[in-house]
């Protein structure tokens, strides 16, 4: 992975907005992209993309743990001996996301309800994983925190743009945090009311969600096509 | 000071090290959370017990509304004989008031067992149900002069577990209002069952107390009369969970109303 | 019957890939070539076979309230489900670990097509969602929770064979070049999963 060369051979006087941390966060929008190219996290992108609200919920919690874990492994890069590194990312993920769920639980409990849920799935989120093994073992916790933030948001992005596809065309509606779901279309509309309007419930079901993301691979990569695979 | 980090010792060393921080933090966090978690927990049920009978609570006047509303605790048993009854302020530690009874931990450990090894054997599940050690709150509510019956439900979806509260009036046949909830359904399907315009279509509708079948959720689209309502299109199995638990759980306070009139009748 | 039910449920009807996407980034990761997705495939039967009973009994005698009652009396109301997570995730982890050294030193081919996908097994969603799988859906004995585990290990084997059978012929084919690899894999399976929706209702 070059971006890991690159941060390994920064020097240390370097301002954290140089040229090189930039990338760190513009690359995973784009030409790294955790979803579409490195393929990570694809299981809760699909499962969670029914609703933009809930879209929402799992980026925001993803870019938070994302964050935290890359920091602490990244201080304690030096300290985890190699054999059972694993173990330990995956203790450290699985202990900060319990203990923010807690916290919810006790202080704001109508979000805690909404995240609860998808505890399970932040803590096997494979971006996770891969960003504190590929990234925050091998640098230090500033340009960690920086790929944190590239990474989270290049996950937000697939995963709000799968999100809306799938709820205009699966419920004719768009959901938000906070507002519930705002139908855009009028009533009459809808074929229940006489109308013409019909909810394609295919894109509510699980595989519609697969052939979605395909679609926006398709997109992306006849765009940047330095990104098309031989085979 | 040079360690080797990666000689069995360091290793284990440093797995305890882990393992005594990571298990003490949760637990720290955990236990002294755990108070603020429980009334949480506790006025989000008031909340809901509320939403039955459509009165909104918030978080933090629930405790207070309730007092105002809910004027009796009944517990009763599969027979719909009263277990206890508790009228006044709701003691957290008191594990008979019918307030603290977890109906959906009862659920889980017995009820939901019972339910899928009987399939349509009404007979043998009437049966096991009575001799397991379930009970059944029911909350009496008086809402401006009104005399209003919560009933908590709860029974399976597609994916996991949903509940709800059913609302009924003083003549104890009529729907006033229902509160469904769930914790896994499909978003824009099943999920559906907690949106209001689906638990309106219960209001003003009576339970058939002289059938088997006291209420029916019948097939998005199918005909509806006075004692059923129409299901969620696409979300069948969860129509059909919400079918099965109200069905199970009424059956069960039609007795326990029957004998309160039969004694009425009596004196 | 009922262990046949729910092995058959696991492979068919709650499919881990198909109906949960649970496991995908390594599914769409090594289902290049059939000969390592098999590896993999049954590398993810082996521990989630393992995996999912050592957990029902860490839940029922350890980490549900009422678990430590074996213990003894004044152990009756400890609950400690607040740890399942990471008590799950950690059994997952070690195991994995386990997994790992016997492949490297056994099978050295196989250790070197799979790459970091061997560690990142411990990841592997549907390991976990086994386990909680496990958990939610509240098996009555050890022998179910067994079963549950190796047929939804045998049904993720079965998904990433399949897809990756597809994937070795479909390098004939005339893809669109920026559909090529990720893209049409992608598509592949979601018509895989409508395809396997027909299996949902069925009950033995």
């Amino acid at each position: 992975m070059s971006e890991v060369q690159e941060a390994i051979v920064e020097k240390k006087s370097e301002p954290l907005f140089s040229k090189k941390n930039r990338k760190l966060i513009s690359d995973p929008l784009n030409d790294s992209n955790p979803i579409t190219v490195q393929v990570l996290g694809i299981c809760s992108a699909l499962a969670i993309t029914v609703q933009v609200q809930q879209a929402v919920i799992m980026s925001l919690s993803v870019l938070f743990v994302l964050i935290g874990g890359n920091i602490i492994i990244s201080l304690m890069r030096n300290g985890i001996p190699d054999r059972i590194r694993i173990i330990v990312q995956l203790v450290i993920v699985a202990a900060l996301v319990i203990i923010v769920n807690e916290v919810l639980k006790a202080f704001l409990p109508d979000i805690s309800e909404k995240l609860s849920v998808f505890v399970g799935l932040i803590i096997t989120n494979c971006i996770i994983m891969g960003r504190l093994e590929a990234f925050a073992l091998a640098n230090k916790p500033g340009p960690s925190f920086l790929d944190a933030i590239g990474n989270g948001l290049g996950y937000a992005w697939i995963l709000l743009a799968v999100s809306i596809v799938r709820e205009i065309f699966g419920s004719g509606a768009i959901s938000f945090p906070g507002m519930g779901q705002v139908k855009f279309l009028p009533e009459g509309w809808f074929i229940g009311n006489g109308g013409f309007y019909e909810n394609n419930n295919m894109m509510i079901l699980p595989p519609m969600a697969l052939v979605v993301v395909g679609v926006i691979i398709w997109i992306q990569r006849s765009r940047n096509t330095k990104l098309i695979e031989s085979h | 000071m040079a360690v080797n980090k990666n000689s069995n010792g360091y290793t284990f060393l440093f797995s305890i090290v882990m393992v005594v921080v990571v298990g003490a933090a949760l637990a720290i966090t955990s236990q002294s959370l755990k108070p603020l978690q429980t009334k949480n927990d506790a006025d989000k049920k008031r909340i809901d017990i509320l939403g039955a009978i459509q009165v909104k609570a918030t978080r933090e006047n629930a405790a207070q509304m309730f007092e105002q509303y809910v004027v009796e605790r009944v517990a009763i048993n599969y027979n719909g004989d009263v277990l206890n009854s508790k009228t006044g302020a709701i003691d957290a530690t008191d594990k008979n008031d019918p307030f603290n009874v977890d109906i959906q931990k009862e659920y889980r450990a017995d009820v939901k067992k019972i339910v899928k090894e009987s399939g349509k054997n009404q007979e043998e599940m009437a049966a096991r149900l009575s001799a397991a050690p379930v009970s059944f709150p029911l909350f009496k509510c008086n809402k401006d002069g009104e005399i209003l019956y919560v009933i908590p439900v709860v029974g399976t979806g597609l994916w996991g577990p949903i509940w709800g509260y059913v609302a009924l009036k003083d003549d104890k046949q009529t729907i006033y209002g229902a509160k469904f909830d769930h914790k896994t359904e499909t978003p824009g399907l099943g999920a559906e069952i907690k949106e209001y315009f689906f638990q309106e279509k219960f209001e003003n509708k009576t339970l058939n107390t002289s059938s088997e079948t006291v209420f029916s959720v019948v097939k998005g689209g199918a005909p509806t009369n006075e004692h059923s309502v129409d299901g969620i299109t696409g979300g069948t199995v969860t129509s059909k969970g919400v079918d099965e638990m109200i069905n199970r759980t009424l059956k069960v306070y039609i007795k326990y109303f029957e004998s309160v009139n039969n004694q009425r009748a009596q004196r | 019957m009922e262990y046949i039910n729910i092995f058959v449920k696991g492979i068919f009807i709650e499919n881990m890939i198909f109906a949960y996407f649970l496991g995908m980034c390594s599914y769409l990761a090594v289902s290049k070539t059939v000969k390592t997705a098999m590896g993999l495939g049954l590398a993810v039967i082996f521990v989630l076979g393992i995996t999912v009973p050592i957990n029902y009994l860490l839940e029922n005698y350890v980490l549900k309230e009422g678990a430590l009652t074996w213990m003894g009396a004044e152990y009756a109301t400890m609950d400690l489900s607040f740890l399942s997570f990471i008590m799950f995730i950690a059994v997952i982890a070690s195991i994995v670990q386990l997994v790992e050294m016997i492949v490297e030193k056994f099978a050295p081919a196989l250790y070197g097509a799979l790459g970091i996908f061997l560690p990142l097994i411990a990841v592997n969603c549907s390991i976990l969602g086994g386990a909680l799988f496990m958990q939610e859906r509240q098996y009555t004995d050890i022998g179910q929770a067994t079963v549950f585990g190796l047929g939804s290990g045998v049904g993720w084997w079965l998904a990433i064979i399949a897809i990756a059978a597809i994937r070795e012929k479909i390098r004939y084919s005339h893809v669109p070049a920026p559909l090529r690899g990720l893209g049409i894999t992608f598509i592949i399976t979601g018509l895989m999963g409508i395809a396997f929706m027909s299996f949902m209702g069925i009950d033995i």
